[in-house]
């Protein structure tokens, strides 16, 4: 017995149909049945009874059907075998009828291909456009995205982040970073965050700021720094990544393709999925070249507003990278060069001289304090 | 492969036994629990590129697993994610059927699974996506259902209407269009009434009795906005 290669229905046939085999002859067709329960067995069919047509759910099934109205039978034709054999051994007149059927489901095909093709040649050149997309059309994305949504995705990185990590509570270190803060925030104009700032214990030396103004600063870059000025330099630099809205700008780019792919089709499924994988990622983000300076920047001119000594931005920069090893993780997202320092002492040079305004914590104390963590 | 579904219903089980070496596809997330005999492969269904456009194109995951006992007999419990029934089908190797994306549990190795790209407006209108899952060859075949399946058997040209957002599968020899559900076009995009699929047999096709994005809009109006 030959495998099925053909369903045939029937009035009293389930609807799935019954399996069955065909073979082409030249005068017509033999349907053998599997199963012979039904007492078909082998039916012999001649071409003169037999009227055919295209069916299935693309059109690339071979229909036949035969017998009186009320007992009709149906054949569906899959293997491109066996209709190669019946369109060549039946008489014209059958397929004459097959014949335009097939050009009609060739001219659906080729229209459907060609509105598939006009699809992706307009995603293709959307994507295109994003992927060489000048920093004007990121921007221009980036406006139009709600500081609201920011703030939902930075927050739930932040939250993320947090659950794995012991926070200080309190304490002079504590205390010190948040008057820091308090000063750099005061001094923002037009300020759309509410930054929340957290001290967690651990000895690396790093400190990031997630978008919508969630920042987190490790006791290690407490410890390594010398003054309150020092840190206050990484935090103002790390304020304005946010206020320019790096982690947007960067995650935009990257997701140009997929995002744009999600918009044009409305899949939301997709998008959201894409977005909470973003949400790892954003702890990795690094910065492009451009933001770092524009960071460094925007960042000196925060702490001149503040009227804290902007020396301490440099200094610690400086410091940072002559160490070069250690558990410096702030260097793997920041590279330190001389060109760097250089930069930001030529824009120091053209701020006007203010007296700044010291801290009113002892540093000793609030370097204990972080101290105090690991012992 | 040998399989029962347990605690036939809403919240339903299927308990798949392998012998050695035998394995399944299943849908990655459906496994509850198995024999320590069984190994967990990840494997792309359709290559890379298949897997990928699935995943951002149809929202879908990216992988189908493949459950194999290898090392010595065992069992495996599945279960989707869901609540609602869990049918078993056995595919004769003739007869195929489309698969709405959600709707796949788990099936036999020897089962084929592509995903198809639907004409554009099928696509757009169906509310299936872009991709549906054609499932072919031979064995067995497991499929969930948000709510309870109900099976339509439709006789040549018989024909039947159905909400696209209620379809679960249904085989390789219906055809179906696309139709609107209210009384125009804009009203239909307007009103939210969705699509209905108008189904020409012969064939069977697999409907569930609820629909998760109905059921989904019914939940938010109980869930408080945050200012
Ligand atoms: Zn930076």
């Amino acid at each position: 017995m030959n495998s099925p290669n053909a369903l045939c229905f029937g009035e009293e046939f389930p609807a799935t149909g019954v399996p069955c085999h065909v073979e082409v002859s030249p005068s017509g067709l033999t349907v053998r049945f599997q199963d012979d329960a039904r007492g078909l067995g082998e039916l012999s069919l001649s071409f003169s009874t037999v009227s055919v047509s295209a069916g299935g759910l693309d059109h690339d099934q071979l229909v036949l059907r035969w017998g009186l109205t009320s007992q009709v039978q149906t054949l569906y034709l899959k293997d491109p075998a066996v209709i190669r054999a019946f369109r060549s051994a039946a008489p014209p007149v059958l397929t004459k009828h097959l014949d335009e059927t097939a050009a009609t489901v060739r001219r659906v095909r080729s229209r459907n291909r060609t509105v598939w093709a006009f699809m992706v040649a307009v995603i293709g050149g959307l994507v295109l456009a994003v992927w060489f997309s000048t920093d004007v059309l990121v921007g221009w994305a980036v406006d139009r995205i709600p500081v609201e949504w920011e703030k939902r995705l930075g927050q739930s990185a932040y939250q993320d982040f947090l659950v794995q990590q012991t926070v200080m509570k309190e304490g002079a270190s504590v205390a010190a970073v948040h008057e820091i803060s308090q000063r750099l925030l005061e001094h923002i104009l037009d300020n759309p965050y509410t930054f929340e700032i957290s001290v967690v214990k651990n000895d690396v030396v790093n400190a990031f700021a997630l978008p919508g103004g969630y920042v987190v600063v490790f006791t290690g870059l407490l410890e390594q720094a010398k003054s309150g000025e020092e840190v206050a330099g990484v935090l103002s630099h790390e304020f304005n990544h946010v206020l320019e809205r790096h982690g947007l700008e960067r995650i935009v780019k990257q997701l140009g393709v997929v995002a744009v792919i999600g918009i044009i089709l409305g899949d939301q499924q997709g998008l959201a999925g894409v977005m909470k994988q973003v949400g790892v990622e954003l702890l990795s983000l690094k910065f492009g070249r451009a933001q770092e300076t524009e960071a460094d920047v925007t960042g000196l001119q925060l702490l001149h507003r503040a009227r804290i000594d902007p020396d301490g931005m440099i200094t610690f920069f400086q410091r940072m990278s002559e160490q070069e090893q250690g558990r410096v993780e702030w260097l793997s997202t920041h590279p330190m060069s001389t060109a760097r320092a250089e930069r930001l002492k030529k824009e120091m040079a053209l701020l006007s001289k203010t007296v700044p305004e010291p801290f009113t914590f002892q540093w000793e104390t609030v370097q204990a304090s972080a101290g105090a963590v690991r012992r | 492969m040998k399989s029962e579904i347990l605690y036939p219903g809403a919240f339903p089980m299927a308990r798949v036994e392998l012998t050695a070496g035998e394995a399944i596809k299943a849908e990655s997330g459906a496994m509850v629990a198995s024999s320590p005999t069984i190994d967990v492969e990840s494997k792309m269904e359709g290559g890379f590129l298949g897997a990928l456009s699935r995943k951002f194109l149809t929202g879908e995951k990216f992988f189908f697993q493949t459950l194999r006992a290898s090392r010595g007999p065992g069992e495996v419990l599945l279960a989707p994610t869901v609540p609602g029934e869990i049918v078993m089908m056995e595919l004769d190797g003739v007869n195929e059927y489309m698969v709405q994306k959600d709707g796949f549990l788990a099936g036999d190795e020897m089962i084929k699974l592509d995903s198809q790209m639907q004409s554009l407006s099928r696509g757009l209108l169906g509310g299936e996506g872009f991709f549906i899952l054609k499932v072919s060859g031979k064995g067995t075949l497991l499929l969930n259902s948000f709510g309870a399946i109900h099976k339509i058997e439709l006789k040549p040209d018989q024909e039947y209407i159905v909400d696209n957002s209620h379809l679960v599968a249904w085989s390789g020899t219906t055809s179906y269009n696309i139709e609107r559900a209210a009384s125009g076009w804009v009203a239909s995009f307007t009103s939210g009434e969705g699509f209905v699929c108008r189904f020409r047999g012969p064939g069977v096709v697999y409907i569930q009795s609820r629909n998760p994005g109905g059921f989904g809009a019914w939940v938010r109006q109980f869930i408080p906005v945050s200012e």
